[in-house]
């Protein structure tokens, strides 16, 4: 599966928080609409790599509300984790460490900013060509101290190192770590990611058009008259792995218009192969599709033939990156899920996700 | 020439140095680990994952280290990371591994087993369990640069031991098997907790490998300043007591005999090769063959006497691990432990060969 962050499977949160409420999405929207008329002039092209994201999305007109504008550096801000992180000036070398952020900076036209990121970072394709700093083991710590970065974007929850975290801030790096366990979560990291580049304008934009992006998407699959239970499979080998109980996927689900089948426990991403029958999901959502898991793998698997998904056909693949990643295109992702789960919603071109999000399965 | 030795027929001593060849006597054997340490030190702060010119390199010392005037020609990071991260990295490598083969050295000759190492009473699934017990409950806790899961790992090393030693007196088995069956049915247990803790870490489980793989890619100077003086007392202290170490190798009624408190020094060589253990595992993760292996080339050079084996010891044992640390971070950052097994496995195969042709611990 994606490298994204996992959801922290213990940070417990209220079920169904994004089941889309017209108040959050108008607050979010004012702030982008005060936002984008003090965007500065070198992001006035905000959106190169995901232009389809603000591109799409109707010009949100509400109230005036507080403008989000960039506060000057040198700038404290309070990161994830509730470490309040000093950066001394604008940052203009950057190293993400987590895919997330790296697709944002790039949104935000911050791409040739960026002097170091991950070695799996391969969103946009210029991220695949920067010098890559940190492995699966952790970070290289002589080759990021090379790239002499000013600002430092992390993942928490163990997705960067704690240990590599501690090192880095030793040496007078400033490191902010991210870490979204929910979809609003999600918005406000982009937010804080893009107010630490200081980009926090063009970044509210954003996120306000994701949001109303999102909401319009949630609100008409929640209108659809059925919402099937979905298992959306993150892996089978031999183990069945499925989202945990309240995690991030499960919510991407709910928001998609279907209602998840999860493991049954927030701390786990297992599910017992006769806790699956028990559910019996009426769609399998195929998230390792694009690592080698086809439909005609899961027809074949021994226990699972009686599945109503399996007997209906309704086994659907979905590209995984988008819709687990808590970057930029997770608005794309929630179209393709949504898709996913019900092939008959109608949405409008300006909610379409890219063709490539939702794979013909083979 | 003692008295009581027939004219004629050299002293013991004499005749081992007669049949001893030239170059497995001990003195040139230490100048030569002393060499290989100045070379290890001097390759792990040229070579690494980024490329620094030798000039720089030597320069950024001369002028950070020697105080001496030289234009400041290279960029701030090339300085960070000669200084702050390869110094005490082949620093830490070197403490690391001359702790590990001396502690090792001692667990094999207390323990009368060839296949004895540091690990072998506990240590290493104790300081796995705290480092894991770490990564599942996060705390915010550090004491002296060492992290809360740092922390955990050196006290679990020493409460294993602790209580595999405890349990052990009230075996009715002779006091080594007993220390032995002690250790290896503790061990399993806590290995237990190590398996359940990794199945219930979820997305966590990396950090936890990483450890049991051993690295030595986040030491910092802190570490070192906190490691250096548990490392280097309890090497001293058990170097000095090799007399000690060479009578209880004969047995323990031999030594006994020799007029040795039997039960006292094994309480001694075990407690502070466990704290030595501890030191280096907290720091740097489980990395292995370093204690086991070194001791028996040692050996094999210059012979089981005690007193010239643990010195050095300590001084292979910190070349060794500084320079299988270098070819870990030369490819980017492999756990070291695999490097050590790498170049230590085939070495553990000769002395096994070695074996039938009269080794003896």
């Amino acid at each position: 599966m994606d490298r994204s962050p996992l959801p922290n499977p213990s940070v417990p949160r209220r079920k169904g928080l994004f089941v889309p409420t017209v108040g959050l999405a108008v607050a979010l929207v004012t702030g982008a609409c005060t936002a984008g008329a003090s965007v500065a002039p070198s992001t006035s092209t905000p959106l190169t790599a995901s232009a389809s994201v603000v591109a799409a999305t109707p010009t949100p007109t509400t109230s005036p509300s507080p403008a989000a504008t960039q506060p000057a550096f040198p700038l404290t801000i309070t990161d994830d984790e509730g470490t309040a992180v000093t950066i001394p000036h604008q940052p203009n070398r950057i190293v993400s460490l987590t895919p997330a952020s790296t697709e944002e900076l790039f949104a935000l036209g911050d791409g040739g900013l960026l002097v170091g990121d991950t070695d799996s970072d391969d969103y946009p394709a210029a991220a695949k060509a920067l010098p890559h700093v940190a492995t699966y083991q952790g970070v290289i710590m002589e080759k990021l101290v090379a790239a002499q970065p000013d600002l430092v974007i992390a993942g928490g929850d163990g997705f960067t190192h704690p240990a590599d975290v501690t090192h880095m801030r030793s040496l007078g790096i400033p490191v902010v770590v991210i870490y979204a366990a929910t979809v609003p979560a999600v918005l406000a990291d982009l937010r804080l990611v893009g107010e630490a580049a200081g980009q926090l304008p063009a970044a509210s934009a954003m996120t306000a058009a994701m949001q109303s992006r999102m909401d319009a998407i949630a609100a008409l699959a929640r209108a659809e008259p059925t919402h099937p239970s979905v298992f959306y499979e993150i892996g089978v080998g031999p183990d069945i792995y499925g989202p945990a109980q309240d995690s991030f996927v499960a919510d991407m689900v709910v928001l998609a218009g279907g209602t998840p089948i999860t493991t049954g426990d927030p701390n786990s991403y297992t599910i017992a192969l006769e806790k699956l029958v028990v559910a019996d999901p009426q769609v399998i959502v195929l998230g390792d599709y694009d690592y080698g898991t086809t439909v005609a793998d899961v027809v074949k698997r021994p226990g699972w033939e009686h599945l109503t998904a399996v007997v209906d056909g309704a086994i659907r693949p979905v590209d995984d990156t988008i819709v687990t990643r808590p970057g930029p295109r997770l608005a794309d992702g929630l179209a393709a899920l949504a898709l996913a789960i019900d092939p008959t919603l109608v949405l409008p071109a300006d909610l379409m996700p890219p063709p490539t999000a939702v794979p013909s399965p083979s | 020439m003692r008295a009581g030795v027939a004219p004629g027929i050299p002293a013991l001593s004499e005749r081992v140095r007669a049949t001893t060849p030239r170059w497995r006597r001990p003195a040139l054997v230490a100048a030569a680990g002393i060499a290989a340490l100045a070379a290890a030190l001097v390759t792990g702060l040229a070579f690494g994952s980024v490329s620094i010119p030798p000039s720089d390199t030597l320069a950024i010392l001369a002028h950070r280290l020697l105080g001496w005037p030289v234009a400041v020609t290279w960029p701030a990071s090339s300085e960070t990371i000669v200084l702050e991260l390869r110094l005490p990295r082949v620093l830490m490598a070197m403490l690391a591994g001359g702790g590990l083969a001396v502690a090792g050295a001692t667990m094999q000759g207390v323990l009368r087993n060839p296949l004895a190492d540091p690990y072998v009473l506990g240590t290493a699934s104790g300081a796995a369990l705290g480092a894991s017990l770490a990564v599942l409950a996060p705390l915010p806790v550090g004491l002296l640069g060492l992290g809360f899961g740092q922390l955990l790992a050196f006290v679990g090393a020493v409460v294993a031991v602790a209580l595999v030693w405890r349990l052990s007196r009230a075996s009715r088995l002779g006091s080594l098997t007993g220390l032995l069956l002690t250790g290896y049915a503790v061990g399993s247990l806590l290995a237990a907790g190590l398996s359940m803790a990794m199945v219930l870490s979820g997305a966590q489980l990396r950090q936890i490998v990483f450890f049991l793989l051993g690295s030595l890619a986040t030491a910092t100077w802190q570490q070192v300043a906190v490691a250096a003086p548990l490392i280097i007392v309890g090497v001293l202290i058990l170097a000095w007591r090799a007399r000690s170490l060479d009578a209880l190798m004969l047995g323990d009624e031999t030594a006994a005999h020799l007029g040795l408190a039997v039960a006292r020094e094994r309480v001694i060589l075990l407690a502070f090769a466990a704290l030595v253990t501890a030191a280096a595992v907290a720091t740097c993760g489980l990395i292995g063959f370093v204690g086991l292996v070194v001791p028996h080339m040692i050996r094999l050079v210059v012979g089981p006497a005690a007193r010239p084996l643990l010195p050095l010891a300590a001084v292979f044992g910190a070349a060794f691990l500084a320079v299988a640390d270098l070819l870990a971070r030369l490819p980017g950052e492999l756990p070291v432990g695999i490097v050590t097994a790498v170049i230590g496995a085939p070495f553990f195969l000769l002395i096994l060969r070695r074996v039938r042709t009269g080794y003896e611990l």
